[in-house]
């Protein structure tokens, strides 16, 4: 315990010095050197890159090589630490000892407003007549723009289309019924229908969870009301109806679904154990490293009977990049998203090498196959605007967790009021600052 | 020349303890005096506003019932884990103390867990109880093995006593080691003379001689266990649905993933109070069962 005091407390500690040697640099650099930064780019300059994104890391280590080559005097200096909440204790950490970086990655919505005192304003900046707009939301705040998004991604029940070919199944499931059907064929087939991954948090308190928002005629409005304690989740039809998808899954998956991980999940059903999982685009990467060139497709996650509602992906931003506003090299973290995004071989990195489906307007994917299948079907359900949206984003911090923990403990004691009502009690809790 | 001796006397001591306070103060001390700061005020751990809300944290934890569901949680695996660890490095002790010819062998091996940080461990043993136990269960049939190992709140809890357990036991097995053969042989030798039997010897003689060393076994076993925060994290990261998630987790997560570092100091500085009673308590209550030979 003390240990753990005196490391938090040292971060505090080293805050407060750095911010008191930020005042002074912030006066000296006043007088003499006006306008150096807004003016040319300063030559022999190091950008500084922290990031989460574990999936990219090798080919950004590629594009830094490229991007310096190209501009003499610039250096890249990239970080990666992988994994939701690690990443924002990480970038606290960093800004506390004073190492801040120069572009940094935020989720957008509530996100935003945590750290919107760091964050530089980008509205300006040329690729933003390109973005989607739908990708511009996130960060979006005031009429202004404050971080680029990294790409899109979706997610459903990813599903092995030989598997369900063997078992008879014809058309693809729609509705709650149809699935249910499915999954009893799969069962007398002798397979397992889902791979469930629910020793993880974040699949069911993230992912499965905003199922049952994002179907609410009006999420933003839905969580916005959540956050002022004006509506409820106990009562609502709507999470009734999602119970009764997860009860689907749970009756027709694996075996222990708590000690299942994100990388058993994927494992199972990329080795064919399984015939579906509850997984977005992201894990294309890795199941082709198991098998290539699986024969896959992406299903709407249904929670009742109507066909047309539940015929839908969830997509959105995962991410953007910010730049600090404190940084003494911004014009040129600016300059290097502005090439990101518009370059020949900033586009290229995107689509070919971070296989990200893009959220700009500029940047074509050619070939569906470089991106796979997964993602194909993602972006065929974008195009024909057959998306629902993400609204983690805007619920209060820590509420995802809290919301993990509580459907995990539904998924060992099925009972489902004593579910909602933790649920409900938690967001009282947390959206209450 | 008094007053020339008295300095001189001052320049030694700041010579010898200077350089350790002046670390103490930099890392402990003023750290903590923000920390007490902090715990006063509503500030995020990002923001540059910091607003002063006095107490206003302290009424917010005080109906926290996460923060006190984790207090259950660590008192139980305390009591627990403090017996367990101490029992298991004592009869470690007591085996290794004989001529075996792997001594020297086993005491290291039983050692090395103290080698490995504790976030280490706790992703080996997450592997050892998701995977490892998985596949001893398909072999043996056991029904030990096929139990939801981590999977539910009983078992994630043992895992995690487990765990503790094989770590700190080594540890203390060294600190009662040397405490054993300390024991003068005169005292066995006198007491097998009056007839007493191996019993009688352990709780007459052996137990009271290395009351001391008990003294600091059972300190540094509830000091960890109170603190418990990296195995918990590495192992279980307080699931599954926040079971066994100790206070140290707790004030984690409310200070970096919650976003509310002000509550998070809060809830430091109470569970510091804590601790501090409780091992201050432990401390003078042992030291008074300790005798000399």
């Amino acid at each position: 315990m003390r240990k753990a005091i005196a490391v938090f407390l040292t971060m505090m500690l080293l805050g407060a010095m750095l911010a008191a040697c930020g005042a002074a640099n912030n006066e000296n650099a006043a007088p003499g050197a006006t306008g150096t930064a807004t003016q040319a780019p300063v030559k022999n300059a190091t950008i500084k890159i922290f990031q989460f994104k574990v999936e990219i890391a090798e080919a950004l280590d590629k594009l830094k090589e490229a991007y310096e080559s190209e501009h003499p005097g610039i250096k890249l200096n990239i970080e990666t630490v992988g994994g939701g909440s690690d990443y924002g204790a990480a970038l606290k950490a960093k800004f506390t000892s004073g190492d801040e970086p120069d572009i940094f990655n935020n989720g957008g919505f509530n996100e935003l407003n945590t750290w919107q005192d760091r964050i530089e304003d980008v509205s300006d900046q040329p690729w933003v007549a390109d973005t989607l707009d739908v990708a511009k939301e996130p960060m979006s705040k005031d009429g202004k723009l404050f971080g680029m998004p990294m790409n899109l991604e979706g997610y459903g029940f990813i599903y092995n289309k030989d598997m369900f070919q063997k078992a008879g199944i014809t058309n693809t499931p729609k509705t709650l019924t149809e699935l249910k059907d499915a999954c009893a064929k799969l069962k007398a087939a002798g397979m397992t229908p889902f791979a469930n991954g629910y020793g993880e948090w974040w699949i069911l308190g993230i992912h499965n969870f905003n199922v049952a928002v994002a179907q609410h005629d009006n999420p933003m409005q839905w969580v916005a009301d959540r956050n002022a304690g004006k509506v409820k989740i106990a009562g609502d039809k709507i999470f009734e109806d999602w119970a009764n998808m997860l009860d689907l899954t749970l009756e027709n998956g694996n075996k222990n679904p708590l000690t299942t991980d994100y990388n058993t999940q994927v494992t199972l059903f990329a080795s064919g154990e399984t015939a579906m999982m509850q997984q977005g685009n992201w894990t294309q990467v890795q199941i082709d490293k198991i098998t290539p060139n699986m024969n896959l497709g992406v299903l709407p996650m249904p929670i009742n009977d109507d066909a047309e509602k539940n015929d839908k992906l969830f997509a959105g931003v995962p991410s953007n990049w910010v730049v600090n506003k404190n940084s003494k090299v911004k014009e040129e973290a600016k300059e290097f998203l502005n090439w990101l995004v518009t370059s020949e071989v900033g586009k290229d990195y995107i689509v070919n090498q971070f296989k990200f489906i893009p959220a700009f307007k500029s940047i074509e994917v050619k070939d569906e196959k470089t991106l796979g299948p997964i993602a194909g079907d993602v972006m065929a359900y974008s195009t024909a605007g057959k998306t629902l949206s993400w609204n983690w984003f805007n619920y209060p911090d820590g509420m995802t967790n809290e919301l993990g923990a509580a459907i995990q403990s539904y998924v060992k004691k099925r009972d489902r009021a004593s579910m909602f009502k933790e649920m409900d009690k938690q967001w009282d809790r947390l959206a209450k600052k | 020349m008094k007053s020339h001796s008295s300095s001189r006397e001052w320049l030694l001591q700041a010579l010898f303890v200077g350089p350790a306070l002046l670390v103490f103060t930099i890392i402990v001390a003023l750290p903590f005096a923000l920390g007490l700061y902090y715990s006063l005020t509503d500030w995020n751990g990002v923001s540059e506003k910091v607003q002063w809300i006095g107490l206003g944290n302290f009424r917010t934890l005080a109906s926290d019932e996460g923060f006190w569901d984790s207090f259950g949680f660590t008192a139980r695996f305390t009591l627990v884990a403090v017996v367990l660890t101490n029992a298991v490095g004592f009869a470690l002790a007591l085996i290794l103390t004989r001529y075996l010819k792997l001594r020297n062998v086993l005491r290291t091996i039983f050692f090395l867990p103290n080698v490995i940080g504790g976030l280490l461990l706790g992703f080996i043993w997450q592997f050892i109880f998701v995977k490892g136990f998985a596949a001893m269960g398909n072999w043996t049939g056991l029904s030990f093995f096929e139990l939801p190992w981590l999977g539910d709140a009983t078992t994630a809890f043992w895992a995690v006593v487990i765990v503790s357990v094989w770590t700190g036991a080594g540890y203390l097995m060294v600190i009662y080691i040397a405490s054993l053969t300390n024991v003068p042989a005169d005292l066995y030798e006198a007491a097998s003379i009056d007839g007493a039997s191996s019993l009688q010897r352990l709780f007459k003689i052996t137990i009271p001689m290395i009351m001391p060393a008990i003294t600091i076994g059972l300190f540094l076993a509830l000091s960890w266990s109170f603190k418990t925060f990296d195995v918990i994290l590495s192992l279980t990261r307080g699931g599954p649905y926040n079971s066994t998630q100790s206070v140290a987790l707790n004030i984690y997560t409310e200070a970096f993933q919650n976003n509310q570092l002000g509550l998070g100091t809060a809830k430091a500085i109470v569970f510091f109070l804590v601790v501090a009673l409780i091992t201050m308590v432990q401390v003078w209550f042992t030291k008074r069962q300790e005798v000399e030979a």
